[in-house]
């Protein structure tokens, strides 16, 4: 387990100092030296534009890492506050918010997200605004079943007849029950989200070039795979890498936090 | 129970309309002039303003958002997709073509991750904790980090590049199915694995197994008749997660392997704004997902009548 949380420290300090270490400007344009194999100066060699793969990668760590947080940030702050307005409210809150979010679950998230991409024209923010409004779902669903769960338990009744603030209630009762299992969930979405980032990329509807974003890095490989075929592993392997580095945390954390609580 | 399956019907129909609404919103909304995109795809020249007007006119674009809902809806119902904004064919016809390539497509798939899965999964299970299972546990979480497009991508590289078995392009003959559903197949055989593994653990957990053995039940029978209907119960559930899934691989895989399925055609629609064409493959994804979630639930409170009484 620790190893794992080691790894996945070492993916972020990547994307956080990755630019850093890269050799070279990844937007930098050098035609002579297109498709060059991997040498000492470019150590994974360069794309079809001349531009080196590694500064390309160590720079898209940031998009692909620093998106993905921010999405699974926006859904789960946005589910959080419908399933526990769902939990709190009445019988036809409850009712028109759990519709809601049947409603949108009724879409696959990915196709959903193509389509909104694709609709509002490619770019980044349409990128984190169909990410974001189709990942919110679950979230809204295990908040909802904890704050249902409390509601009418005995303590909270006691805190509430004792007079304490709805703030400190949650603050002492709700925090910690919701905290868990809602960051298992996030650590999946976390990864669906660079999964969807990359995908999106890959369509040509997520980040835009000259980016160096992994997807759309290889939407480029995958002209030259014939002739250089390496360029396309990098990306691909990068996304994997860090997808399921995040899912072995969620499994640690889930048999950590979650299983220990029931 | 009837009573229960009937407001589970009810609620698939209260989420059908919202889906359709919610497609329609979203369409409505979206950002630049339908009419200048269509006159733009239809003549292909600096369009004046009568012809935008005369395009907006026929379109039904001038009406009011609640008058374009009921436009669209109205024929909907009675199962009249409308016309291509872009080519002014009739978009079902066009849709069952697609449709034909894409399900044979998405059931090989499906097929394959089975295949894969469920002898993996037992295998796994049979020694919880072994190598063996340490091994299949970690197969599966390497095959869900792996992005769809990219293993398409490498299959490609490594069958029909390097190797020149099979095509990797188009949609000619049976040959060509084999990389997209090998694709497919590979991802959900990896995200399955682990749910019938978890799942057999489950069933042999169950707490009268012991008892039977001692009154000299053969293993063979309880696998059979206890272990094995109770392990089922997850994986129905999970195959209506796999539907999602396998709708989501199906957009990148038809993409990679150009073939003209849903996937195409939902992006090509996209990219051309033919918003009847984007509408009609939203709104039939959202209807297929929600009436399988509506069989498996039912399925459930068959299975288990349990399940229904708790749950809102």
């Amino acid at each position: 387990m620790r190893s794992v949380f080691a790894l996945s420290l070492v993916l972020v300090a990547l994307a956080v100092f990755g630019p850093m270490l890269a050799p070279h400007d990844p937007t930098a344009i050098n035609i002579p030296n297109r498709l060059s194999s991997p040498s000492e100066q470019w150590p994974l060699g360069t794309d079809a534009l001349g531009r080196d793969i590694l500064s390309r990668l160590l720079y898209g760590a940031r998009w692909s890492l620093g998106l993905a947080f921010l999405i699974s940030v926006i859904g789960l702050s946005i589910g959080t506050l419908v399933g526990l307005a769902a939990a709190q409210g009445g019988k036809l809150a409850d009712w028109a918010l759990m519709r809601t979010t049947d409603t949108f679950l009724a879409f696959p998230e990915l196709v959903a997200a193509v389509v909104i991409a694709g609709l509002l024209g490619a770019g980044t923010g349409s990128l984190i605004f169909a990410l974001g409004i189709t990942s919110w779902m679950r979230y809204a669903r295990v908040a909802r079943g904890v704050g249902l769960s409390l509601k009418n338990r005995g303590f909270v009744i006691q805190a509430k007849l004792a007079g304490l603030s709805p703030l400190a209630i949650a603050r002492s009762h709700y925090v910690p029950a919701l905290v868990p299992s809602l960051i298992v969930v996030w650590t999946g979405m976390f990864a669906r989200a660079i999964l969807g980032i990359s995908a999106l990329g890959f369509l040509g509807f997520g980040v835009q070039p000259p980016m160096p974003e992994w997807g759309t890095m290889l939407l480029d490989a995958r002209i030259h795979m014939r002739s250089t075929p390496l360029q396309m592993i990098w990306p691909g392997l990068s996304v994997a890498a860090c997808v399921l580095a995040i899912n072995l945390c969620g499994d640690a954390l889930r048999d950590s936090l979650v299983d220990r609580q029931s | 129970m009837t009573f229960a399956i009937l407001g589970l019907v009810l609620r698939a129909a209260v989420v059908v309309t919202g889906a359709a609404l919610l497609t329609f919103v979203l369409l409505w909304n979206a950002p630049g002039d339908p009419a200048m995109a269509i006159a733009q795809a239809r003549y292909n020249f600096v369009v004046p303003t009568e012809v935008l007007e005369q395009v907006r006119a026929e379109s039904g674009l001038d009406a009011g958002f609640w008058a374009a809902f009921k436009d669209w809806i109205g024929p909907l119902l009675v199962g009249d997709f409308g016309r291509s904004s872009v080519t002014g064919r009739e978009v079902w016809p066009d849709l069952v073509t697609a449709i034909g390539y894409t399900v044979p497509l998405a059931l090989m798939g499906l097929a394959i991750g089975l295949a894969i899965a469920l002898p993996l999964a037992a295998l796994a299970a049979r020694n919880p904790g072994s190598v063996l299972d340490r091994v299949c546990v970690a197969l599966a979480s390497v095959g869900v980090a792996i992005p769809q497009y990219w293993l398409g991508l490498l299959l490609i590289l490594l069958f029909a590049v390097h190797l020149g078995w099979l095509p990797a392009m188009g949609a000619r003959s049976t040959a060509n199915l084999v990389l997209p559903a090998l694709t497919l197949g590979l991802g959900v055989a990896a995200s399955l694995t682990r749910i019938i593994r978890s799942g057999i653990l489950e069933a042999r957990n169950q707490s009268f197994l012991p008892a039977i053995r001692r009154r000299g039940v053969s293993p063979s029978s309880i696998e059979r008749d206890h272990v094995a209907p109770h392990a089922a119960i997850p994986v129905v559930t999970v195959l209506g997660l796999e539907l999602a899934f396998l709708l989501e691989g199906v957009v990148v895989v038809e993409v990679i392997f150009g073939r003209p399925g849903l996937g195409g055609f939902l992006v090509t629609a996209i990219g051309a704004r033919d918003f009847p064409k984007v509408q009609a493959v939203v709104l039939l994804t959202a209807l297929l997902f929600v009436i399988i979630n509506l069989l498996i639930d039912i399925f459930y409170q068959v299975l288990d009548p349990r399940i229904g009484e708790h749950d809102a």
